[in-house]
């Protein structure tokens, strides 16, 4: 039998063998007929037509030889398969119990795996999208092209695109501008692009046309693309909007495009226009600027050049711009390097996915060692059954394989069952990971997930399945004196596997406490300011509202006064307290943006860059709405007007900074030698930008000052928000009909959305330590219930002979908690082994957001070790009583006449 | 492809477990055997006896083993297993029983 068994192996992975068995057994054959008829006297040429007569059609002979292999490896996997059914049907609790694990285990990978599939393995959906990457470009690039990177001017643009192992170089900005025509005035998201960017991504419209070259020449008429998403919000999906005009900035634009539903990168945008169309970029004063740099840049390597090639190419243009254009590039190190756009649109969130995967990877390996725990408790009340078929014949093959093809059944339908939930989570999944990445849409159970699960399915079928199988001894008849008395070995396996997953358990508990906790330390941050009461909204008026024509400082006048009047009339919205106006706000997604400053006296020597501080815009009442303390000088006063002294307020962190011994107040600085100067009148107290970060040197400008196009409003009421809301609305239109207001929400909401990406992480490391939790504690209340289950008839004996309950209890929950405290202690040690590993990516800055996965905790955090600890001790309690408490209620008299 | 011959269903089985029955033989030497003992009256197509050799490998039956043959070759050797030679018996005694039936029959007539 056993050889049958190795005949079949061999007939899945040594094929190939076979056959040339095959080969030569039948070659053997008609070489021996051959021979026999030259023997009689035949010419070898008939001698052999004459055998292969005789011998009959070898293709044909081959096919059925093959058909015996196969049939009988269907035959005998059918019958393992027919009996492992009914032997599951009889115990169906017990295979219900093992399927729903298991599917918790598979469902928990295979969710994480679909996310790692579509974000980090999967190529671009666009053309060949392993070959686009994004130029970053800045001073000392190489060292942090992130941080670094500065953007590239139209001129700069333009030299780079002469780069030849780049077979497009093309460029996008976003700018927020108003579409007017339809109901209410709409502030869209743009993307200002080159004409050739979707030929370059390998994008085609759904509907329409993309650009052509002749729409990206000055003076050419405006066209728009829309992208899928807009369409179908905006207008229904309905294709007839391609030709349709609207009002843009100073002209008509036509919709000549809507894209199909490709995730949109860098970011996602509501419509497309070429750069002509935009009024900045088309500016001459932009195109003339070598150093206006605002632009992203995205290129096609050539499909034949290697990406290390390409930036050989991107050096030698950088060596050569600095040297031709000395006063453009003070700075050293100044260059571009490219990066692949998929690395780039995944990095942030590279490490948490993996971590992920790491914990979905714990919760199955105690998965795996609770099935495997039930199987072997099985085996035991299946020993008799097992003694039988063994004395009957059955060889340690035929029952090994026997057993491994139930657990293959238990694992593929629980690995079924785990596919089927990760599907119905996949929206959950999407959700979680677009805090992220723009690749979440991506997300899809596909060929390779389905793969990866029934691959892990399998894999974890041998391996719960021939742990028990392994352990059991095939000794026929000890088996089948001793009754149903499990064997020692069997008890210690058992045990192991207890204490594996009380330790797994722990050091995935660890990961969800230490998360947890690093959760809480953020949420109980003070960022300096109130969030209660306070509604925010976004204001942008249209850039051609102040006719371009005028005069640069009368325009700015005309801005200043629009909002200064924009102002007053939200004041007189019944149940206004307070109100501040800014460019973004703090804890926004809108980040104010670092702009270099130097101080009066205090010359910089040549070389050394400018210090930077985050630059703010503030109306008077600004700091009072957020409830920000002015703790030196004065807050700005309504009289600072353009025509007033230019004044500006620092932040404590910026004046402890640039002024260490001496009081900023009264100072004066500028942006840069042509600026005009600015005296600081006052020091703020700090605010942070992110919860998780510490504050940043910022600085202060009155809005009246210096007159932004898209503003900020900070409203501090106590009116409902749909009634605020309303009121907003209708001020603003009163003010004039094409301003749109968008953007309401809460400062709480704000807040709230701003720990998303953190407590989204969190609620899924922690669902994982519970589906551990929960399942160790079954896990161990079965153990302990079978170990009962067998000492009946001892405790029967102990209390017979005056044992109290008590001691029974105490004995049975010790047994318990010996396995868990081993397990514990392994646990600790691997949690503390492991984070010092993962060390320097738990503590590690993200790349863009910054974002640690630990804040403010240590690794080693004692309160997260012992809280998990107890945690852990009391539920594994709780699960040793239960079966505990039944074994001190044994009746003596029964025990003992049980056997 | 089906064996071009009037043997009953499981006769050739037989046979070639009864030819087994001695030496370990290969796939030649018990064709020949079986056309000499049954004095060339079962004429077996000579290439239908693999694919039952290698059914009886399958179940288990009969086992193979290279080896050199008589002429200093390679080839494929193969002997009865102990269920191998357990089925014989039992075969032989059906066969037995259905052949004197049969002959009873045809007596009778």
């Amino acid at each position: 039998m056993f050889r049958n068994l190795s005949v079949r192996l061999v007939s899945l992975f040594k094929r190939e063998r076979m056959e040339q068995e095959l080969d030569a057994e039948l070659r053997y054959h008609v070489d021996m007929l051959t021979d026999q008829n030259v023997t009689r006297g035949m010419a070898p040429d008939a001698a052999r037509r004459e055998a292969l007569r005789v011998f009959g059609p070898v293709a044909g002979v081959k096919d059925d030889v093959r058909d015996s292999w196969l049939s009988r490896f269907v035959e005998v996997a059918a019958q393992d398969i027919r009996y492992g059914m009914r032997s599951l049907r009889r115990n169906p609790g017990f295979a219900l119990v093992i399927i729903i694990t298991m599917a918790l285990g598979i469902g928990a990978n295979t969710a994480i795996f679909s996310v790692v599939n579509a974000v980090l393995l999967r190529p671009l959906p666009y053309t060949d999208g392993d070959k686009l990457v994004v130029l970053h470009h800045g001073p000392n690039i190489q060292s942090d092209p992130t941080n670094n990177d500065v953007g590239f001017s139209a001129k700069e643009m333009d030299d780079y695109r002469q780069a030849r192992s780049l077979s497009g170089v093309v460029e996008f900005h976003n700018m927020f501008f108003n579409l007017l025509g339809r109901a209410e005035p709409e502030r869209l998201s743009t993307g200002v692009v080159s004409a050739n960017y979707f030929d370059v991504l390998g994008v085609k419209p759904e509907h329409g046309r993309a650009f052509v070259e002749a729409d990206d020449t000055p003076g050419a008429p405006a066209v728009l693309i829309l992208s899928y998403k807009y369409w179908e919000r905006s207008f229904g999906g309905d294709p007839s909007v391609v030709g349709k005009v609207f009002r843009m900035n100073d002209k008509p634009h036509t919709v000549v495009g809507i894209l199909p539903p490709v995730p949109q990168y860098p970011l996602e945008v509501d419509i497309y226009m070429p750069s002509s169309a935009c009024p900045f970029r088309s500016a001459q004063q932009t195109r003339d600027n070598r150093r206006g740099r605002m632009l992203t840049a995205f290129a096609r390597v050539r499909p034949e050049v290697e990406l290390r090639k390409s930036q050989a190419d991107l050096d030698i243009l950088a060596t050569q711009l600095v040297a031709n254009y000395k006063d453009d590039y003070p700075r050293t190190g100044f260059g571009a390097v490219a990066v692949p756009l998929k690395d780039e649109l995944t990095r942030d969130f590279t490490t948490t996915l993996w971590i992920l995967l790491g914990t979905a990877g714990f919760v199955l390996l105690i998965v795996c060692a609770s099935i495997a725990n039930l199987l072997l408790a099985r085996m035991v009340r299946r020993e008799r059954e097992i003694s039988v078929r063994a004395a009957l014949g059955a060889t340690r093959a035929r029952l090994l394989r026997q057993l491994l093809t139930e657990s293959l059944i238990l694992a593929v339908t629980g690995g079924v069952l785990g596919l089927v939930l990760s599907a119905f989570s996949l929206k959950l999944l999407t959700t979680f990971a677009e805090r992220f990445t723009p690749r979440a849409h991506e997300i899809s159970i596909d060929l390779n997930v389905l793969f990866f699960t029934l691959g892990v399915s399998v894999l974890t079928g041998l391996i719960f399945g021939s742990i028990p199988a392994f352990a059991r001894r095939v000794d026929v008849a000890p088996a089948l004196r001793e009754g149903t008395r499990g064997t020692q070995s069997s008890q210690k396996i058992r045990s192991g596997l207890i204490v594996a997953q009380v330790s797994a358990s722990f050091m995935l508990l660890i990961a969800a406490g230490l998360t947890l906790r690093s959760l809480m330390q953020v949420q109980g941050v003070d960022p300096g300011f109130k969030t209660e009461n306070l509604l925010t909204l976004r204001a942008d008026m249209s850039f051609d509202k102040i006719p371009l024509t005028l005069p640069q400082p009368e325009r700015r006048q005309r801005i200043s006064a629009y909002w200064s009047d924009f102002e007053d009339r939200l004041r007189t919205i019944p149940g206004v307290l307070d109100l501040g106006g800014s460019g973004t706000f703090p804890l926004n997604e809108n980040e104010p943006f670092p702009r270099g400053f130097e101080r009066e006296f205090h010359p910089l020597p040549p070389d050394t860059p400018r210090p930077q501080v985050s630059f703010r815009f503030a109306t008077p009442d600004y700091f009072t709405t957020f409830g920000q303390p002015v703790v030196a000088g004065r807050a700005f006063q309504s009289s600072d007007t353009l025509d007033a002294p230019l004044v500006a307020i620092v932040s404590q962190s910026a004046a402890k900074k640039h002024w260490p011994n001496e009081d900023p107040v009264g100072k004066r600085i500028r942006g840069g030698p042509q600026s005009p100067w600015v005296t600081i009148v006052g020091i703020v107290a700090d605010v942070r930008q992110q919860l998780d970060r510490s504050p940043a040197d910022e600085l202060y400008v009155p809005l009246r000052q210096n007159p932004l196009l898209s503003t900020t409003w900070v409203i501090h009421s106590r009116l409902p928000v749909d009634q605020l809301v309303q009121g907003v609305k209708r001020v603003a239109q009163a003010h004039d009909s094409e301003l749109p207001v968008s953007n309401f929400r809460t400062l709480a909401e704000v807040r709230s959305s701003a720990l998303a990406p953190r407590r989204a992480v969190v609620s899924l490391i922690g669902l994982f330590g519970l589906l551990a939790l929960v399942i160790t504690a079954a896990g161990i209340a079965g153990v302990i219930a079978f170990s009962v289950n067998q000492r009946t008839q001892e405790f029967g004996i102990r209390m017979a002979l005056g044992a109290p309950r008590a001691g029974v209890l105490a004995l049975v929950v010790r047994e318990g908690l010996v396995l868990v405290v081993i397990g514990l202690a392994i646990g600790m040690f691997g949690a503390i082994v492991l984070t010092r590993a993962l060390g320097s990516v738990i503590f590690a800055q993200q790349p863009t957001t910054g974002l640690t996965l630990l804040f403010n905790i240590t690794a080693t955090d004692s309160l997260t070790y012992a809280g998990v600890a107890a945690v852990l001790v009391f539920v594994a309690l709780v699960a040793c009583l239960m079966p505990a408490r039944r074994a001190a209620s044994v009746d003596p008299m029964i025990a003992l006449r049980a056997q | 492809m089906a064996p071009k011959s009037d043997l009953l269903q499981g006769t050739l089985d037989l046979l070639i477990l009864r030819t087994l029955s001695g030496d370990p033989m290969h796939g030649w030497g018990i064709s020949q055997r079986i056309q000499q003992l049954s004095k060339d009256v079962l004429q077996v197509n000579q290439g239908s006896l693999y694919p039952a050799l290698h059914r009886l490998e399958q179940q288990g039956l009969i086992e193979a083993e290279w080896g050199s043959s008589e002429n200093n070759r390679q080839a494929k050797f193969y002997q009865l297993t102990r269920e191998g030679r357990k089925k014989l018996a039992e075969e032989t005694k059906n066969w037995e029983r259905l052949s004197s039936a049969v002959a009873r029959v045809l007596a009778g007539i």
